[in-house]
């Protein structure tokens, strides 16, 4: 793709909610959200990409790019893409992240760079279609964004974006699970979780005792949040072609307990029912007759007796960028390898194993 | 039985008898303690001239160190002493009154006018004042008047170990915010003092000397400018009586008047700035209510309209002297 | 393509909220009476019959009330200028609130404090405050009381997002820290420092930051959300009282008038007023939850709303009726005794 344009999603309101004091979740100030967008933008530029178009907001993120963009450039240094301001409204909640998803998709960005957490992500893999993205984490449970180094998430986007590793490298396709309640859909990247209490509140979840029933598209042991239960007990992989679905029961009742990652520092026991696979395209309706429903680790949705509630997993319905993979091509090409004089032999290793 | 003590252990015991009387007594300020947090010892100062030390030992966590943050301490202090406890915080010293002074003049002097009459706030303010330490400006100030001009708080100046010990326990069991000022240069003045427990009225001022010829009301340092002066006038017949306010707010204008209808003449004597003193309040009291007793106009001999100075050989020029206490003294006799 | 069902697990609830039906009804009344009043207030100021300034709490009412749920009177609060939310919801008398705010001896402080500084301390209301900020030192002397006098009782300090930039403010979250003081502090964000966006007046634009600058947890919540504040601020006053130290909640909200009362708030957005009072209403949303539910019917909602009604009626009348404080009111309680 010659010219790419990338889009960059920062969410200055991720990690900032009630798992701040009922679990040891940490939050990411807004200086260093915006070294890490620095960063991103400089991984990027070595790899070629010339525009960046980034969503606006009023948390002060706007202020520190700026001004290390402006300094970097009296100082007549080229380490940055150019970067622009999408043209809307600032509303200071998650809205504004879907509609600069849309804006994006419309524009026809080649990628979407998310730093947040879960729920960020999930917002704009709700609003982007078919555009790849890459996930940075910057929020509290950080379940789907990979732990990276943002400075080498912008180097593979960039290479990714300019056809310098072929898409079937690059490209990654991803489940999701789509909930219809009545009429109304959402989607969740990760998990969708039934909880008895019937009101959205701080939306956060920990309450053990108030889970009804969990789906998830993929959980390891190694993970952090709702999906490490499936972890410990199914675990199922990204690339799997299925997902898990659990029923919790009451401690008294139930055969098994599992003793798990909740949140952040939080580990806390959950007591099960059952655990089943969920297949593809098979819509399931939860056994759970009301209560409210959290996408992801967030409560948004209350439903009760006589709400039409349907979960159904979906495989390739978004693409992420494998950065990890973007990385190792470029490597094994020597991409970033220039050699001082033209020679014969490639790069040899000496003394020992290569 | 009276022995003798510096004006700075006066301090000290008076807050220990009250701590051991009363467990709402709490004491606070910066390095009153010395030492929290740091690998040394604790208790390390008892205070910037080690007015509290050996506090500590005797009522441990009782005593707390502040971090440098004024208006977070002295308002906790306050917003403490509606509470139900009786703190003693110190604001090291009155100059610094400038980062604090809406806790205190909006905040706890008004509580109990503002919430008609529902709100105790029993907090004593502890702070050192005056010149003479080669302090300089920032560190040597008086600022009595503006204290003193607050409706709300009570306003305490002692020139006496005796006077200081008195007055601070007073200043503890009285149930409305007290600004306690101690005069740095004053420090290691003795006086005799008992052992045990008392009190001293506020609004009772004291005459330490007494004379026939020409009144002094004064307070702090310059009370014994004053004496001083009194024994150089002595000699050539002028025989002075010193009245000691003690107290600024309530002021004992009654013992003020009495001595002016006694000599007829009146020196107010004050180590703050001329503009709204307390000279200028006590002088404009007395000749509205005494006009008639007096022989010659009131002079007032107060330091100057500027900053204190740093170098000695100007501060001491700053404030008042024995000398021009005794020519103010000669004008009114001469007049 | 047909859906799988399950047999439903053996659990069942009527109330699905984390309050019974008799704390949701206090609730409602609570936010409704703070409501009436303020919307009363504004009703009779422009018509000229209240002296001095009022600055009204009407749209902010979940924020007080979610909060105060969780408070008893051995809890200590310190207000702002905007303080009649706060007091309702501690419980000082909306009668004697009233009579103050019209200057009368009735008043909770015998007409002598005004609507800035309403105080009732038998109900742990240290007062509204007309210097911002100066409450949070209050606060903190409070929650200092209570550890030393060791009972369980907490300290809350509301400041605006103004009054955030304080200097006594940011002091009080270090002083709270290195003291481990059970004290809450509560960022009403509203948006608007008297007429300039916080936007521009915060330069990191976020509290939890702020707080976590100072060595305290932060939380947002969406503060017209009764729920979210309930729960978000029951978690954070238990850890206070449980000696886990002081955090910061930021409830962000909007308020329904201006500043003060007499503010033609022409530094808002057009249609922004009508927009927030249909869209954003905590009353509106809270009725809705609790009706949609199950657990509250229309008919009982309608039935506080005439009490409260009456209450603020008969508060105005004995409020307008009461006699006015005399010449000898003027110089009583400067002292305890002088």
């Amino acid at each position: 793709m010659s010219d790419p344009v990338v889009g960059i999603i920062a969410n200055p309101i991720s990690a900032r909610d009630i798992r701040r004091v009922i679990s040891y979740a940490g939050g990411l100030q807004i200086t260093e959200r915006a070294n890490m967008v620095l960063r991103i933008l400089a991984g990027m530029a070595a790899a070629g990409v010339a525009k960046t178009v980034i969503m606006p907001e009023n948390a002060g993120l706007r202020g520190h790019l700026m001004r290390a963009l402006t300094r970097s450039r009296n100082a007549g240094e080229a380490h940055f893409p150019d970067i622009e301001s999408l043209d809307m409204a600032v509303t200071g909640e998650a809205g504004d992240s879907a509609r600069a998803a849309r804006m994006m998709r419309e524009m026809g960005v080649a990628a979407i760079v998310v730093l947040g957490g879960d729920g960020t992500h999930r917002v704009v893999v709700a609003n982007c279609g078919d555009i790849p993205i890459a996930g940075v984490s910057s929020g509290t449970n950080n379940a789907f964004p990979e732990m990276r180094e943002p400075t080498v998430t912008g180097l593979g986007v960039g290479l990714a974006v300019t056809g310098q590793v072929p898409p079937e490298i690059a490209f990654s396709a991803n489940k999701r699970l789509e909930v219809e309640i009545n009429a109304r859909r959402e989607i969740a990247l990760i998990d969708v979780a039934l909880v008895r209490e019937r009101y959205v509140g701080s939306r956060a979840i920990w309450k053990t005792e108030g889970f009804e029933e969990l789906f998830v598209t993929f959980g390891s042991p190694g993970g952090i949040g709702m999906s490490s239960i499936a972890g410990m007990v199914a675990p199922v992989a990204r690339s799997d072609n299925f997902g898990r679905r659990i029923v919790f029961d009451r401690p008294d009742l139930a055969p098994f307990t599992v003793r798990t990652a909740i949140a952040p520092g939080l580990i806390a026991p959950v007591s099960i029912a059952h655990v089943e696979t969920l297949e593809f395209d098979r819509p399931v309706k939860p056994s759970t007759r009301a209560g409210s429903i959290a996408f992801d680790g967030e409560r948004e949705v209350t439903f009760a007796e006589g709400d039409e509630v349907v979960v159904t997993l979906r495989g390739g319905a978004f693409r992420t960028i494998d950065i990890e993979a973007c990385m190792a091509h470029a490597a094994g090409e020597g991409r970033f390898v220039k050699q001082a004089r033209p020679q014969s032999t490639a790069m040899e290793v000496r003394g020992g194993k290569p | 039985m009276a022995r003798k003590i510096s004006m700075k252990d006066a301090i000290n015991e008076a807050l220990d008898q009250e701590m051991q009387r009363d467990p709402t007594v709490i004491v606070m300020g910066e390095d009153i303690v010395g030492g929290t947090g740091s690998p040394g010892e604790s208790d390390a100062w008892g205070g910037v001239l080690g007015v509290t030390k050996g506090l500590y030992a005797k009522h441990g966590d009782r005593l707390m160190d502040t971090p440098l943050s004024e208006s977070a301490y002295i308002g906790a202090a306050i917003g403490a002493a509606t509470c139900g406890l009786r703190p003693v915080a110190e604001l090291m010293f009155i100059d610094f009154m400038g980062v604090c002074l809406d806790e205190i003049f909006n905040q706890g002097a008004k509580f109990r006018y503002m919430f008609g009459g529902k709100a105790e706030t029993p907090v004593v303010i502890r702070a050192m004042c005056g010149a003479g330490f080669r302090a300089a400006a920032q560190h040597s100030q008086m600022l009595t008047p503006i204290v003193t001009h607050i409706p709300g708080l009570k306003v305490v100046c002692a020139s006496n170990a005796y006077d200081t010990k008195g007055l601070l326990i007073q200043s503890i069991r009285d149930n409305d915010p007290v600004i306690f000022l101690e005069h740095k240069n004053l420090y290691a003045h003795e006086s005799e003092v008992p052992e045990e427990s008392y009190t001293i009225p506020f609004g009772e001022a004291a005459i330490v000397r007494e004379g026939k010829s020409a009144t002094i009301v004064t307070y702090g340092q310059t009370v014994h400018r004053s004496l001083d002066a009194a024994g150089a006038l002595a000699k050539d017949g002028i025989d002075v009586e010193i009245v000691d306010l003690r107290t600024l707010s309530p002021i004992d204008t009654d013992t003020v008047i009495e001595s002016v209808e006694k000599t007829g003449r009146l020196v107010c004597v004050d180590e703050a700035n001329p503009r709204c003193s307390i000279a200028s309040d006590v002088a404009a009291t007395v000749a509205q209510e005494a006009f008639k007793a007096l022989k010659a106009p009131v002079r007032m001999v107060t330091a100057p309209h500027t900053p204190v100075p740093f170098s000695p050989a100007l501060e001491d020029l700053y404030i008042p002297s024995a000398e021009r206490i005794g020519d103010a003294v000669r004008q009114t006799m001469a007049a | 393509m047909t859906a799988t069902t399950t047999a439903s697990p053996t659990r069942t609830g009527d109330n699905p909220f984390p309050l019974g039906k008799e704390d949701l009804l206090n609730a409602y009344r609570t936010m409704k009476t703070i409501r009436e009043f303020e919307d009363r207030l504004h009703v009779d100021f422009g018509r000229g019959d209240i002296p001095g300034f009022v600055h009204l709490y009407a749209g902010e009412e979940a924020s007080a009330t979610g909060i105060m749920m969780h408070l008893t009177d051995e809890d200590r609060i310190a207000s702002t200028h905007r303080g009649h939310g706060h007091c309702i919801a501690k419980g000082v008398s909306v009668h004697q609130m009233m009579g103050e705010i019209y200057g009368k001896s009735t008043g909770a402080c015998h007409g002598k404090g005004g609507s800035m500084h309403i105080a009732d301390l038998s109900k742990g209301m240290m007062g509204a405050n007309g210097i911002l900020g100066a409450g949070a030192p209050l606060a903190c002397g409070a929650a200092l009381a209570a550890k030393k006098l060791g009972h369980k009782g907490v300290g809350i300090s509301f400041v605006g997002d103004g009054a955030s930039n304080q200097g006594m403010f940011l002091e009080s979250l270090n002083l709270a820290a290195i003291w481990e003081l059970p004290v809450l502090f509560v960022v009403e964000n509203n948006g608007y420092a008297e007429s300039t966006s916080v936007d521009w007046a915060v330069a990191s634009d976020s509290y939890v930051d702020r707080a976590n600058g100072f060595g305290l947890p932060g939380v947002t919540v969406d503060g017209t959300d009764f729920f979210a504040v309930y729960e978000a601020a029951g978690e954070m006053i238990r850890r206070a009282r449980d000696g886990g130290g002081p955090s910061l909640l930021e409830c962000k909200m909007i308020r329904f008038h201006g500043h003060f009362e007499g503010d033609a708030q022409t530094y808002r957005a057009k249609g922004e007023i009508e927009d927030i009072r249909n869209n954003r209403d905590c009353i509106r949303q809270f009725s809705r939850h609790v009706r949609e539910a199950g657990v509250i019917s229309q008919a009982e909602l309608d039935a506080i709303d005439a009490d409260v009604a009456k209450l603020i009626d008969d508060a105005v009348e004995q409020a307008k009726a009461a006699p006015l404080p005399g010449p000898a009111d003027l110089t009583t309680d400067v002292y305890v005794r002088y």
